[in-house]
């Protein structure tokens, strides 16, 4: 390549000093230099400019606005109203997080504790019914003969079980069943009824039926 | 010939290397927060950085910065892959600084004055301080320098500009800016040259001195 003057070649230098001049230009400029002392010092100029250029002071992001910057982006990422109430929740809670969830645990394994050992033992006495009926302890053997109808009667033990009245709610009131009932309360003996435990009055229903045995 | 280069741009460009950027991507469409905090690391400084050059008033770089990071949120899941992630997140950024700067041309007319020219400065003298053993009136002197070469790139018209910012500051390849600028790589070239033409001139006094 051949330059025809000095301000043709002047126009490759800003290609020359980037290494970006075609390889048959790099030639003919370097020939020229050799020979030109004003487009060498035109040349070093232009690298003298590209120097300062390079030179500049770098501007670094100051630290208040790295931070807003953050910020910034941290906010435009959740734009979303869903996701912006998610993270304030989240911001909200986790602070307490830690502290609610340690306390509720230590709270649960306390109440463990407290129940386990307030568990009454076991007792070995036998529970005791709250009421129970009186019940026929002797019954003498009288021949009632009620008839067909079965007899049914309410009779009222005393705390000591022994009868003392009754009152027929079925069958025949005869007279002499009367009488055979009569002897028949007064010798029969009953367990009588408790309540708590401790021998009380009470009722039982009896009920007689005439049983025919063949044979 | 015998002229000292600078390597103070080396660190901050080296950094938008992603091992695995389709992942990278696939996890920023997902909405992943660590995804875009480890994002926002990596391009958070080189961005102000450009922002910061690109635009004629410095404290507007912080808004115009989030600007940017908004639209790379809100459009991450547009992005293709046809580019690679740093040029689609560089076009971006350029886009809004022109677009701030234009609408800040017009606000202009109702402030007349600023404060941020002067607190830049003494910023960038404090930094230079802090950076060596170098005296306070060599510090100045550099201060002074950056300032001037800044002025004469904020005057730069927009298209120069905007090339050789990505080019000489942020060491973006040609293909790369052609990308970043949606032009043909010969564009590239043509505005990097009248961008350091331009330059040249309004800083000859100084360019002269350094030599």
């Amino acid at each position: 390549m051949i330059f025809e003057s000095c301000s043709e070649i002047r126009g490759y230098f800003s290609d020359y000093i980037d290494g970006a001049c075609p390889a048959e230009a790099i030639h003919s400029v370097r020939y020229h230099l050799a020979h030109c002392g004003a487009c060498t010092s035109e040349l070093e100029r232009y690298e003298a400019l590209q120097t300062e250029l390079q030179g500049l002071f770098r501007q670094q992001v100051p630290p208040d606005l790295a931070l807003r910057l953050r910020v910034q982006m941290s906010q435009e990422l959740h734009r979303n109203v869903f996701q912006r109430f998610l993270v304030r929740l989240e911001n909200m809670f986790r602070p307490v997080l830690f502290p609610s969830v340690a306390g509720s645990l230590v709270a649960l394994i306390c109440i463990v504790l407290m129940l386990g050992a307030g568990t009454p033992q076991a007792s070995n006495i036998p529970d005791v019914p709250f009421v129970t009926p009186p019940r026929i302890q002797v019954l003498p053997p009288v021949n009632l003969d009620a008839g067909a109808q079965p007899l049914v009667l309410v009779t009222y033990v005393n705390a000591q079980g022994r009868v003392t009245k009754y009152k027929i709610i079925s069958g025949q009131e005869t007279p002499g069943l009367m009488q055979r009932l009569d002897q028949m309360m007064y010798y029969s003996l009953f367990q009588p009824a408790t309540s708590f435990g401790q021998p009380t009055s009470g009722q039982v229903v009896l009920s007689f039926r005439t049983i025919t045995v063949r044979g | 010939m015998n002229t000292i280069r600078s390597i103070g741009v080396a660190l901050d460009q080296t950094a938008p290397v992603v091992s695995d950027e389709a992942a990278l991507v696939a996890e920023l469409k997902a909405g992943s927060e660590e995804a875009f905090a480890y994002l926002l690391a990596i391009y958070q400084n080189p961005l102000f950085n450009l922002i910061s050059h690109m635009m004629a008033e410095h404290g507007e770089a912080a808004d115009v910065l989030q600007n940017v990071l908004i639209k790379i949120l809100r459009g991450i899941r547009q992005f293709t892959g046809r580019s690679s992630l740093k040029t689609w997140i560089y076009r971006i950024a350029v886009h809004e600084a022109s677009n701030h700067r234009r609408s800040w041309r017009r606000r202009l007319l109702h402030e007349p004055f600023s404060m941020d020219d002067e607190a830049l400065h003494l910023k960038v003298q404090s930094s230079i301080y802090r950076s060596g053993r170098e005296t306070p009136y060599s510090v100045y002197e550099k201060a002074e320098c950056q300032a001037e070469v800044k002025r004469a790139l904020a005057d730069l018209a927009e298209p120069y500009r905007a090339v050789v910012v990505l080019r000489e500051i942020e060491g973006l390849s040609y293909d790369e800016i052609a990308e970043v600028l949606g032009v043909a790589e010969g564009t590239v070239k043509s505005r990097l040259r009248r961008g350091r033409e331009a330059l040249k001139r309004k800083l000859a006094a100084r360019l002269s001195r350094s030599i």
